[in-house]
C-alpha cells in the first residue's frame, strides 16, 4: 500500500466515525434506536466472522449468546446490580460454553457442524423459555435500566447510543489487533488448511476452541448492550432466526474481512427499515435484494471490493511487466 | 381603507387556517405482527382497522375530520415493535393501536405512556393492566376477567373435583394458565394434570394420554385455534369423556370446521367472536366477510372496536385532544344504541379494562348454541 491511499483510508475512517458521532445528534428516537441495534447487532456479528469467517467454523449458536448475555443484564441489573459486572458474568459464561462447544468443531466440520450449534441454540431457547425461577419464562424481563458510564445516566436515546457506539470502538479495537496478533493470524491459517498450519506447530485444537469461545464471548456482549437497548427481553427474539440473521450479516458483509459484519449488519438492520415504505412487500424485496447480492457475490459486499481491488491490482502489474518487457526488448 | 383590507386578509387567512385545521386528517399509527409467529393476529387485526375506518370516513369522519392510519410491521418481535413504537410515537399520532402479543404490548407501552399517547392494544396478559399505565386500553377481555368466569363454571356447574389443563407454551397460554390455576385453588379443584404444548403441535397422542391416565372430572384446553382443533380430534380418538372447557379459542367457528365432529361437546367462555348471538357482531362479520373474503377471529373484531373507542370517546370530548383522551376514555361506558361500531355495550374501568357481556356456548352438532349469556358487571 502506498503511502497516500494509506492517508486517504485513515482520512475515510476519520470521517466516518465524526459522521457516526455529530450526524445522529438530529436524529428522532426512532433512527437512533436503529442506529444503536445496527452497533449492537455489528458487535454480535465480529464475533460470529471471528469464528466463522477467520477460524472457518459454521456456528448457528450466536443468537443463543447474545440471549445468555441479554439475560444476564436483565436478571443482574434488574437486581441492583451494575452492568460492568453482567458484562463480565457473560463474557465469563459465554467464554466457557463457547469453549465447550467448540469441541464437537474438533470432530465435525461444516453441516454437521452446524446441526451441533442449531441444537445448542434450541436449548438454551427452552432454557430462557422455561426456567421461570431464572429468566421469568415467558412472560420475560421488563424495566432493564440502563446504565450510568462515568457518572453519566444513559437514559435518553442520544446518550444510550453513545454508549452503545463507544462499545463497539473499544470491540473494534480489540478484535483489529487480536486478528493482528499472532493468533489471528493462526486463525487464518486454521481456516485455510488445517493440515498445514498442524505442520507449522500451530496447535488447531487450541486455536479452534479459542476462535468459538471468542467468537461466543462477543455474542455475549452484544447481549448485555441489547437488554438495556429494548428495555425488555423474553425468548422470542433469540430464537434460531437471530442466529441465522447473524450468519447472514457475516456471509452478506463479507465473510472473513475485518468491516465485513460493520455492513452486513447495517444490510441486515438498515435495509428492511428504509424498505418499510413499500408496506407489505418490503420483506420481499429485502429478501429478494439479498439473494440477488449473494448471487453476484458470494463473499458478500467487501467480496465485490476484494475482487475489484485484486483486478486492479494485476492490471498494474500487467501494465507494469509490459513496460519492463518492452524496454527488455528494445535494449541494445 | 387599507387597514380595511388589511384586517380582510388576516381574518381569510385565520379562517382558512382554521378549516384546515378542521378538515385535516386525525392520524392515527399501529404497530402490528403482520409478518412472523403472529402474522394472522396482525393481520386480522389490522384489517379490523382499516374496515372500521372505511366505514367512518364515508359517514364523513369524526366530527367532521377524516381518520388516516398507518400500519407498520413488528415481525412479532417485541424488539422491532419498540422500534416502531418509537417511530410511530415521533409522528405524534393521536392514538397509538397495537400490538397484539403481550410480550410487545409490555415493551412499548411505557414508551406511549411516556409520550403521553393513548395506546388501544390487543393483548390479553393478565399483568398489562396492572402496572398502573394510565395509557393503556384493552380492546378485549384479560385473562383475569374472562378466567374466573371458566373456573366458576367448572365448579359450579360441571362440579368438578379435579381438572386437567391442557395450554400452549407462550404468553398467551401460560397466563391463561396461571391465572385459572389459582382460581382452582379458590374452589379447592385439584389439578390432575398441567401440560404445556408448542405452538404449531401437531401430535397430541402423549398428551391426550397422560389426561386419560390422570382421569379428571374437566379437561380444560387453551390452545391457538389449529392446535385446539387437532387436540379434540386426539381426545375423540382416544374416547376421553370427561367435559371439555375452554376460553375463545377452543369454540369457534375455524375449530368447528376443523375438527368436524370432535368438536361437538366442547364448550367454553367467549369475550369477543363473530359467533356471538348479537345483530350487530352479526352484521359486522358479513362486512368483514364480503370485503376480504374470509371470517375474521377475534382479532378482526379487536381492531375494528378499537377503531370505535376511538371515535365515540373523542364525539364525547367534541374535539380532537390527545392530552385528554385517555382521561376520557377512562369511566366511560359506549353504548351499542348510540355507537353501534362498538358492537356490545362497553365500559373502561380506571385501569383500561373493559366490562361487557360475555357467553357460555356449547357446539351441538357442528354449530355454536349458547348456553348462558353472562350480563356485563356494571
Amino acid at each position: 500500500m502506498t503511502a497516500i491511499g494509506k492517508y486517504w483510508r485513515i482520512a475515510l475512517g476519520v470521517a466516518v466515525i465524526a459522521a457516526l458521532i455529530i450526524v445522529p445528534m438530529n436524529f428522532n428516537r426512532y433512527g437512533l434506536y436503529i442506529l444503536s441495534q445496527w452497533t449492537v447487532m455489528t458487535i454480535a456479528a465480529m464475533g460470529l466472522n471471528l469464528t466463522l469467517g477467520y477460524a472457518g467454523q459454521v456456528s448457528l449458536a450466536q443468537g443463543a449468546f447474545v440471549g445468555i448475555g441479554a439475560y444476564a443484564a436483565a436478571i443482574m441489573t434488574t437486581q441492583g446490580m451494575p452492568l460492568i459486572a453482567a458484562l463480565g458474568v457473560a463474557i465469563v459464561l459465554c467464554f466457557a460454553i463457547g469453549w465447550i462447544l467448540g469441541y464437537p468443531a474438533l470432530r465435525v466440520q461444516h453441516h454437521y457442524l452446524a446441526f451441533v450449534t442449531l441444537a445448542f441454540s434450541t436449548l438454551a431457547f427452552l432454557v430462557f423459555r422455561n426456567e421461570d425461577w431464572l429468566t421469568k419464562g415467558i412472560y420475560g424481563i421488563s424495566n432493564i435500566p440502563r446504565p450510568n458510564v462515568l457518572g453519566f445516566a444513559t437514559n435518553r436515546p442520544l446518550p444510550f447510543y453513545y454508549f452503545c457506539l463507544g462499545s463497539l470502538g473499544i470491540v473494534s479495537l480489540a478484535m483489529w489487533w487480536l486478528i493482528r496478533s499472532p493468533w489471528g493470524r493462526a486463525f487464518v491459517a486454521l481456516r485455510e488448511n488445517p493440515v498445514r498450519a498442524l505442520s507449522l506447530g500451530i496447535d488447531t485444537r487450541r486455536y479452534t476452541l479459542m476462535a468459538f469461545a471468542i467468537g461466543s464471548a462477543l455474542g455475549g456482549v452484544a447481549g448485555t448492550l441489547y437488554a438495556p437497548l429494548t428495555q425488555y427481553i423474553d425468548p422470542v427474539p433469540f430464537n434460531l432466526s437471530l442466529s441465522l440473521d447473524l450468519l447472514m450479516m457475516v456471509i452478506v458483509g463479507g465473510s472473513g474481512f475485518f468491516f465485513g459484519p460493520f455492513l452486513g449488519a447495517m444490510i441486515a438492520v438498515l435495509l428492511p427499515e428504509w424498505l418499510r415504505f413499500t408496506q407489505g412487500y418490503y420483506l420481499m424485496l429485502y429478501a429478494v435484494a439479498v439473494m440477488l447480492l449473494l448471487i453476484y457475490s458470494p463473499t458478500g459486499i467487501l467480496g465485490i471490493l476484494d475482487r475489484y481491488l485484486t483486478e486492479r491490482r494485476t492490471k498494474a502489474a500487467s501494465a507494469l511487466r509490459a513496460v519492463a518487457k518492452s524496454r527488455l526488448e528494445t535494449a541494445p | 381603507m387599507r387597514s380595511g383590507i388589511f384586517a380582510g386578509l388576516l381574518l381569510a387567512t385565520v379562517s382558512a387556517a382554521t378549516a384546515f385545521a378542521q378538515g385535516a386528517p386525525i392520524k392515527l399509527a399501529d404497530v402490528a405482527e403482520l409478518s412472523g409467529g403472529g402474522a394472522t393476529v396482525g393481520n386480522n387485526w389490522k384489517n379490523g382497522i382499516d374496515l372500521a375506518i372505511e366505514e367512518i370516513n364515508a359517514k364523513g369522519g369524526v366530527l367532521g375530520r377524516k381518520l388516516e392510519v398507518t400500519h407498520a410491521d413488528s415481525q412479532s418481535n417485541p424488539g422491532v415493535a419498540r422500534a416502531q413504537v418509537q417511530k410511530a410515537l415521533d409522528n405524534e399520532p393521536y392514538v397509538l393501536l397495537g400490538p397484539g402479543y403481550s410480550g410487545s404490548v409490555k415493551v412499548t407501552s411505557p414508551l406511549a405512556a411516556e409520550a403521553g399517547i393513548t395506546q388501544i392494544m390487543g393483548g390479553e396478559a393478565a399483568e398489562l393492566t396492572q402496572g398502573g399505565n394510565k395509557f393503556l386500553f384493552r380492546t378485549s377481555f384479560g385473562q383475569q376477567s374472562s378466567m374466573p368466569k371458566v373456573a366458576k363454571y367448572i365448579n359450579d356447574e360441571l362440579k368438578a373435583k379435579s381438572v386437567a389443563i391442557v395450554w400452549v407454551n407462550n404468553d398467551f397460554g401460560k397466563g391463561g394458565r396461571d391465572v385459572i390455576t389459582k382460581e382452582f385453588a379458590k374452589y379447592n379443584i385439584k389439578v390432575a394434570a398441567d401440560l404445556s404444548t408448542e405452538a404449531g403441535q401437531a401430535d397430541f397422542a402423549a398428551d391426550v394420554s397422560k389426561i386419560k391416565a390422570a382421569a379428571p372430572d374437566a379437561v380444560f384446553v387453551y390452545l391457538n385455534e389449529e392446535e385446539s382443533a387437532r387436540i379434540l380430534k386426539e381426545l375423540k380418538r382416544q374416547a376421553v369423556a370427561a367435559p371439555l372447557v375452554g376460553e375463545t379459542t377452543l369454540v369457534g367457528q375455524k375449530v368447528v370446521e376443523l375438527a368436524g365432529d370432535a368438536a361437538n361437546g366442547a364448550r367454553g367462555h367467549v369475550g369477543l367472536t363473530t359467533d356471538a348471538p348479537v345483530d350487530l357482531v352479526k352484521a359486522f362479520r358479513e362486512k368483514f366477510v364480503k370485503k376480504y373474503n374470509y371470517v375474521p377471529d377475534h382479532n378482526g373484531l379487536k381492531g375494528y372496536l378499537a377503531i370505535y373507542m376511538v371515535k365515540a370517546t373523542t364525539e364525547k370530548m367534541g374535539k380532537v385532544d390527545a392530552k385528554k383522551f385517555a382521561d376520557t376514555l377512562h369511566g366511560l361506558t359506549i353504548k351499542a344504541a348510540s355507537e353501534p361500531g362498538i358492537l356490545m355495550d362497553v365500559t373502561f374501568d380506571e385501569k383500561g379494562d373493559i366490562d361487557r357481556q360475555g357467553f357460555l356456548v356449547e357446539i351441538v352438532e357442528g354449530k355454536q348454541v349458547v348456553k348462558q349469556v353472562l350480563p356485563k358487571l356494571n
